[in-house]
């Protein structure tokens, strides 16, 4: 993925995380990393995948998450270009700062 | 999920290791849980940020749902594949498998299954390959 997608990605997940948990902007974080070709497998085989993964405030609803998830998914594949089966997202529980 | 990140010094597992790892922890993950092949993601990563007190390390992550004994097995297998394939001596190596539930995930826009509960639908999920993996971490503090 170019880098140059990036500004947009972090764009467009600050608004979701706005829009679907009543996040206020400044306090998402999004961070890139890029995992070279040769470093990434997926079934044994070099990937194409890309993961984005979460922390979200604990005890948020199921059917929230799920919505978060997914909108996640159609901003992500519409901006990059990739197929829903390139991508995972994960939202999970942010852990308890003694945790 | 399962996503096992393999963290060693820079350029300390060339391509033709990284590929064996790979296929062996696949290998491994789905001979002792029954999970589909394509749910088996390895990455590499390099450990010049002094993440872990072991220059080499296995980070794993599961779906939860698994009996500990199963667990340890499991990462005892991984293990030794790692140190087999690179030679890299045992006090060397470090690992962990954490868990979340299978419900904070989603692939090919599904959320996944717990584990054991993979209908068809899901082996026969397609396997995109040969490219570049990004990740994106977002928090929401």
């Amino acid at each position: 993925m170019a880098p140059s997608l990036w500004p947009a990605l972090q764009s467009r997940l600050t608004d979701i995380a706005a829009d679907v948990l009543g996040a206020s902007p400044d306090r998402v974080e999004v961070e890139f990393e890029v995992i070279p070709h040769g470093f990434g497998f997926r079934g044994g085989e070099l990937s194409t995948t890309s993961l984005v993964r979460g922390q979200i405030p604990p005890g948020c609803a199921q059917e929230v998450r799920v919505a978060l998830m997914r909108t996640i998914c159609d901003m992500w594949c519409a901006v990059t270009g990739c197929s829903v089966d390139e991508l995972i997202v994960s939202a999970r529980d942010r852990p308890a700062p003694d945790s | 999920m399962p996503y096992y990140r393999c963290v060693a010094p820079k350029d300390a597992i060339p391509l033709e290791q990284r590929q064996r790892v790979a296929q062996a922890f696949t290998d491994v993950h789905c001979g002792m849980t029954g999970a589909p092949r394509n749910f088996v993601h390895v990455t590499f990563a390099a450990n010049d940020q002094g993440e872990f007190a072991e220059p080499y390390y296995i980070d794993g992550g599961n779906r939860a749902g698994r009996p500990a004994e199963l667990k340890e097995r499991l990462l005892g297998e991984l293990r030794r594949a790692f140190r087999d394939i690179t030679g890299v001596p045992d006090d060397q190596l470090g690992g962990r498998i954490t868990e979340g539930p299978a419900s904070w995930s989603m692939e090919g826009g599904h959320v996944l299954p717990e584990p054991g509960e993979e209908g068809p639908e899901w082996r026969g999920h397609r396997v995109p390959q040969h490219g570049v993996v990004a990740a994106a971490e977002q928090s929401n503090r």
